[in-house]
C-alpha cells in the first residue's frame, strides 16, 4: 500500500512537472520576446529607458507614432491626421480620434473603459511636469509649452498640485480638440509627442491606485496586462476592444513583408506578448534555438559562429529557417574631451589624436568589421548627415601618423614632449576595457601616454557631470531621428549636468545650433545642419568613433518584424505563423 | 544565566550593530559614493533638475536627518520605495525571496547532507584510495570556475540533452521545480569541493581523540563510533559553518540566479547598486545584518542543546 501510495504521488509529481512547462496552448498566437534587463515600471513619465519605454508602449499609446515600416516617418496615431500647425509655428492643433477606449479596469464605473477625450492628453502632459512626479522625460518639453514650466513652479512648495488650473499652451478646445502653444518654434515637438512620455493616461486610473499606477497600466493600446512581474516576465494580452487599426500600406521594398496580404488587415495579430527578462547572453541564446524566443539580437560572444563572414548567416543556422536582419542604429560612440582642461582646448591636439587613431582596425577588432566609421557626429539615414564627406583628421595610414606628429610640433609638443599623461575614463567592462588599451597604443604611436581608469556607471556619470575627468569614451543613442539630437552634445548651454557632458563651447557653432534648431524640415535647415556637420568633423570637439549597427536573428515563423530604434509599438504589427512554428520547431 | 536571558541578551545587542551599520552604509553611499540623481535623471539632467530630484530623495536635508531616517527604517522595517524602480521595497523584498530561498534553501540542504555523509565516508576510509580519489576530486572541482560549471550545465544538461529548463521561473508548487532542478544541481557540485575537504578535517580531529580509543576499546564497531560519537562531537564546527552561512541564503545567489533568470533578491541587490538604489541597498543590508545577528544567537543556543557541557554567558 505504501509502494503504491509513494509511486502515485511520483507520477502525480511527473505530470505536474510536464504540464507546466507546457505554457502554450497550440492555437494560441503568442509572441515571445526577451529584454535583457528588468522593467523599471510601467508609468509612461519614468520610461526613460529603452526597455521600460516599449512595455509601456505596448499598453499607452500617443498622439503621433512611427510607421511600422518606415520606421524614421511619423504618422498620426491617437490623433486623427498630422497636427494643424500655424504659420509662426507656435501654435499645434490636434483632432483626437473619436471612440477610442481606455482598457476596461476597476478604476471605472463599472469597470468599463470610458472614451479617450483631448482632456486626457492635458492631464497627461500636466503629470509630465508636475514637479512632485519627477517625471524624467521633463526635459523633453522643459519651457516649450507657454505656461507649463509657471505651473510646474507654482506648486512646488504646496501640498497639492491643482491639475484643474488651466496651462495657457495646453488646452483642450473641446472634446476631441487638442491646442499646445509654445513658447518658441521648436519642431522636434512632433517626434516628443511620440515617445512614450506624453502617452495618454486616465486620471481616475491615476487618481485610484495613487502611488501603485506604475503597476497597474491602463491605455488604449493594442495589449492589456496580464501579468507584471518587473524582474521575470510579463504577459501581454490582446485588447479585445481595441479600435479599428490597420496594417500600414505603404511600400517597403526592403524589407520581407508581404504587402499584398497584410496591407489594411486590421491588428494586433497575436493573442499574447510574453517579454522574458533574460539577463544574460547565454540563455537567451539557447532558448532562441530551442524556438521559445522568437527573435533577439546576434550575441556578441556568438558573432563568429553566426555570422562567419560579417554580413550572412551561417548555414547550419540559415538551414533552420533562421534569417538574419541587420539594420543601422541612430548613434555614435565617442572618446570625449574634458573642454575646461586648457590642455584640450587645443585643437591641433584633438586633431592629432583623432588622426593617430586607426579606426579601421578597430572596427575589425571591436565590431566584426560592422560598424560605420563616424567622420562627423551625426548618423547616416537622417538629414544633416553628409554620405560623402570624409573627414581630414581620419587614420590612412603612416602619413597620418607623421601628420599628426607635425601637429603635435606645432603645439609645442614634439614627440609627445611637455605631454602630461592623460587618463581615460571608461565603464567597468570587458570589451570598455579593451577598447581603452587599444586607444591607448593608438596614441602611444604619437609619444601621448594613457592611463585607463575604470568606473562603474554611476562612478563615471559623476566624473562627468563633476568634470572630474579628461578623457572618457561613452555613446549616445538618439532619442528621435533630427540631427538637433545629435548636435546638442556640441552646444554650449546645454554642459553637463546635461547633454553636452564634454563642456564644448564654440559661439560660431551654438549660433548654428540656435537656429537650425527652431527650423522645420527645409532646405534652409539642411544646409545649416551640413555647415554644423563640417564644422564639428574639422573641430574635432570629440574623437568620433562610430556609428553601430543592429543584428538581430529572427525564427521564420514570425513576420513583418522590422528593426527599429524609434518605433515601440512593433509588437501590435507582428505576426506569428503557427503551423510553421510548429513544424519548424520539430527541426530545432 | 538561563537560555532565555542569553537569547534576550544577545538579541539586544541588535541594537547597537543596527546603528553601526546604518552608520556604515549611510557613510558610504553618502559620502563615497555617486549622486544619486545624476543616475537616476541620465542624459538629459539639468542643474535644476538635479536640484528638485535631491530635494525630492531628501538629499538636500543635513546629514544627521538623514541618518536619522535610515535608523528609523531600520527598525521599523519600512524602507520606502525604490528611488530607481519607484516599487515598494518590501513587496519588492517579499515577492523576489520565494525565487531564492526556493532555489537556495533546498540547494544548501542537499549540498549539507551530501558533504557531510561524504566527509564521514572519506574519513572512514582515511589513507585509502576512495578517500585519496575524492580528495583530489574536490581540489579538482575547487580549481574550475563558478561560470564554467553554470556555462557547461546550461549549455549541455539544459539545451543539448533537453533535461532542464534552459531558465525562467515560475511561481507557485510544483510549477517552480523545473527551473531550479539544474540550479541546484550546479550549487551543489560547486558546494562540495570545499565543504567535504572542511568537514573530513573536522571529522578527522575528532577520531584521534581519546574517548575514540575508548569506544573501540569498548567493542564498539567502527560504524557505531562514527555515527553516534564522532559526528556528534564534530556537529559544533558543522553547525557553525552551517548556520553561519544561512543569512546569506536570504542574499541569493547572484550568478545563479542571473544566468537561470530566477528572480531574486541576488541579483535585485546587484541592480540597486549599479543604479546607486540607496532605499533597496540600505534594506537589503540591514536585513542581511539582523539575519546575521539572529543565527549567530541561534548557533549558540544550538551548541547548548548539543553539548549540555556548554555555558552560555
Amino acid at each position: 500500500m505504501k509502494k503504491q501510495t509513494i509511486s502515485v504521488l511520483i507520477f502525480c509529481l511527473g505530470v505536474s512537472l510536464v504540464s507546466c512547462t507546457q505554457r502554450e496552448k497550440s492555437s494560441e498566437k503568442i509572441l515571445n520576446l526577451a529584454v535583457p534587463q528588468k522593467v523599471k515600471g510601467m508609468d509612461p513619465i519614468h520610461s526613460s529607458d529603452l526597455y521600460s519605454a516599449t512595455e509601456v508602449a505596448r499598453v499607452y499609446e500617443g498622439l503621433l507614432e512611427y510607421n511600422h515600416v518606415n520606421p524614421y516617418l511619423l504618422v498620426p496615431n491617437l490623433a486623427e491626421g498630422m497636427p494643424l500647425r500655424s504659420e509662426d509655428g507656435l501654435t499645434y492643433t490636434f483632432k483626437i480620434r473619436s471612440g477610442i477606449l481606455f482598457h476596461d479596469d476597476p478604476a471605472f464605473p463599472n469597470g468599463e473603459g470610458r472614451e479617450l477625450v483631448a482632456q486626457d492628453f492635458v492631464y497627461s502632459i500636466k503629470r509630465l511636469a508636475d514637479l512632485r512626479l519627477q517625471g524624467l522625460g521633463w526635459w523633453t518639453l522643459d519651457g516649450k509649452i507657454k505656461g507649463l514650466n509657471e505651473w510646474r513652479e507654482k506648486y512646488r512648495r504646496t501640498d497639492k498640485t491643482n491639475y484643474d488650473e488651466e496651462v495657457t499652451g495646453l488646452r483642450a478646445l473641446d472634446k476631441y480638440t487638442l491646442q499646445l502653444i509654445l513658447t518658441k518654434p521648436f519642431p522636434q515637438l512632433l517626434y516628443v509627442l511620440a515617445m512614450p512620455f506624453s502617452f495618454a493616461v486616465a486620471r481616475e486610473v491615476v487618481e485610484h491606485y495613487g502611488e501603485e499606477f506604475l503597476n497597474h497600466p491602463v491605455g488604449t493600446g493594442a495589449f492589456t496586462l496580464g501579468e507584471f512581474d518587473q524582474s521575470n516576465r510579463i504577459v501581454y494580452e490582446r485588447n479585445k476592444k481595441f479600435r479599428e487599426k490597420t496594417f500600414p500600406c505603404n511600400s517597403a521594398p526592403d524589407l520581407n513583408i508581404d504587402m499584398k496580404f497584410y496591407c489594411g488587415k486590421k491588428i494586433p495579430f497575436v493573442d499574447k506578448v510574453m517579454v522574458n527578462i533574460i539577463q544574460e547572453d547565454q540563455p537567451r541564446w539557447l532558448n532562441f534555438q530551442r524556438g521559445r524566443l522568437d527573435y533577439i539580437g546576434v550575441p556578441k560572444d556568438s558573432f563568429e559562429s553566426l555570422i562567419p563572414d560579417g554580413k550572412t548567416l551561417s548555414k547550419e543556422f540559415a538551414g533552420k529557417g533562421i534569417s538574419l536582419i541587420v539594420a543601422p542604429s541612430l548613434d555614435i560612440t565617442y572618446t570625449g574631451f574634458n573642454h575646461d582642461e586648457e590642455l584640450f582646448q587645443n585643437k591641433k591636439l584633438r586633431q592629432a589624436m583623432s588622426l593617430a587613431y586607426d579606426h579601421r582596425r578597430a572596427n575589425e577588432l571591436f565590431y566584426n568589421n560592422t560598424a560605420i566609421l563616424a567622420h562627423s557626429i551625426i548618423p547616416p539615414g537622417i538629414e544633416g548627415h553628409m554620405k560623402d564627406f570624409v573627414s581630414p583628421y581620419k587614420y590612412l595610414g603612416e602619413e597620418s601618423i607623421a601628420k599628426a606628429k607635425q601637429l603635435m610640433s606645432e603645439v609645442g609638443y614634439p614627440e609627445g614632449r611637455n605631454l602630461p599623461e592623460m587618463t581615460l575614463d571608461i565603464p567597468a567592462s570587458t570589451s570598455s576595457r579593451q577598447m581603452a588599451d587599444y586607444f591607448k597604443t593608438q596614441m602611444e604611436r604619437i609619444n601621448i601616454k594613457v592611463r585607463v581608469i575604470q568606473n562603474t556607471w554611476p562612478e563615471l556619470l559623476k566624473k562627468i557631470t563633476t568634470r572630474q575627468i579628461q578623457l572618457y569614451s561613452i555613446a549616445w543613442s538618439g532619442d528621435y531621428p533630427d540631427s538637433e539630437n545629435f548636435f546638442k552634445l556640441l552646444y554650449g548651454p546645454n554642459r553637463s549636468p546635461g547633454s553636452n557632458g564634454s563642456g564644448y563651447n564654440n559661439e560660431d557653432f551654438n549660433r548654428l545650433y540656435e537656429e537650425a534648431s527652431v527650423l522645420p524640415s527645409s532646405p534652409a535647415r539642411k544646409s545649416l545642419y551640413e555647415k554644423m556637420y563640417q564644422m564639428a568633423a574639422e573641430e574635432v570637439p570629440l574623437l568620433f568613433n562610430f556609428h553601430r549597427r543592429k543584428y538581430v536573428v529572427i525564427h521564420s515563423w514570425i513576420k513583418n518584424y522590422v528593426v527599429s530604434d524609434f518605433s515601440l509599438s512593433g509588437s501590435q504589427y507582428i505576426d506569428v505563423d503557427i503551423n510553421k512554428k510548429q513544424e519548424m520547431i520539430k527541426e530545432l | 544565566m538561563t537560555i532565555y536571558a542569553y537569547i534576550l541578551r544577545r538579541l539586544l545587542y541588535v541594537i547597537p550593530v543596527l546603528l553601526g551599520v546604518c552608520f556604515i552604509v549611510f557613510f558610504i553611499f553618502h559620502v563615497i559614493s555617486p549622486d544619486p540623481s545624476i543616475v537616476i535623471l541620465g542624459r538629459h539632467a539639468t542643474v535644476s533638475q538635479i536640484a528638485e530630484l535631491r530635494e525630492e530623495l531628501g538629499l538636500d536635508k543635513p546629514w544627521i536627518f538623514q541618518y536619522v531616517d535610515t535608523v528609523k527604517s531600520a527598525f521599523t522595517f519600512d524602507f520606502g520605495r525604490s528611488w530607481s524602480t519607484k516599487q515598494e521595497i518590501f513587496a519588492m523584498i517579499r515577492a523576489r525571496s520565494v525565487p531564492s530561498l526556493t532555489l537556495s534553501v533546498p540547494a544548501f540542504i542537499l549540498s549539507t547532507i551530501l558533504s557531510v555523509c561524504l566527509s564521514l565516508f572519506v574519513a572512514f576510509y582515511r589513507g585509502f584510495w576512495p578517500d585519496r580519489f575524492v580528495v583530489f576530486l574536490c581540489v579538482a572541482m575547487m580549481s574550475i570556475s563558478s561560470l564554467t560549471y553554470i556555462l557547461f550545465g546550461q549549455w549541455f544538461f539544459a539545451f543539448k540533452l533537453g533535461w532542464f529548463e534552459i531558465s525562467g521561473y515560475e511561481y507557485g508548487f510544483p510549477d517552480f521545480i523545473p527551473y531550479i532542478l539544474l540550479p541546484i544541481i550546479i550549487w551543489v557540485a560547486l558546494s562540495l569541493g570545499p565543504d567535504v575537504r572542511f568537514y573530513r578535517t573536522v571529522v578527522l580531529d575528532e577520531m584521534f581523540q581519546d574517548y575514540v580509543r575508548t569506544a573501540r576499546a569498548k567493542g564498539l564497531s567502527e560504524i557505531v563510533i562514527l555515527l553516534k560519537h564522532i559526528l556528534r562531537n564534530a556537529m559544533i564546527p558543522i553547525i557553525t559553518s552551517v548556520v553561519i552561512q544561512i543569512p546569506f541564503l536570504i542574499l541569493g545567489a547572484l550568478l545563479l540566479e542571473n544566468f537561470f533568470s530566477i528572480p531574486g533578491l541576488g541579483s535585485m541587490t546587484l541592480d540597486a547598486i549599479n543604479s546607486s538604489d540607496f532605499p533597496v541597498i540600505r534594506a537589503m543590508t540591514i536585513l542581511s545584518a539582523t539575519a546575521y545577528i539572529i543565527f549567530g544567537v541561534i548557533t549558540d543556543v544550538l551548541y547548548k542543546i548539543i553539548d549540555p557541557r556548554i555555558r552560555l554567558a
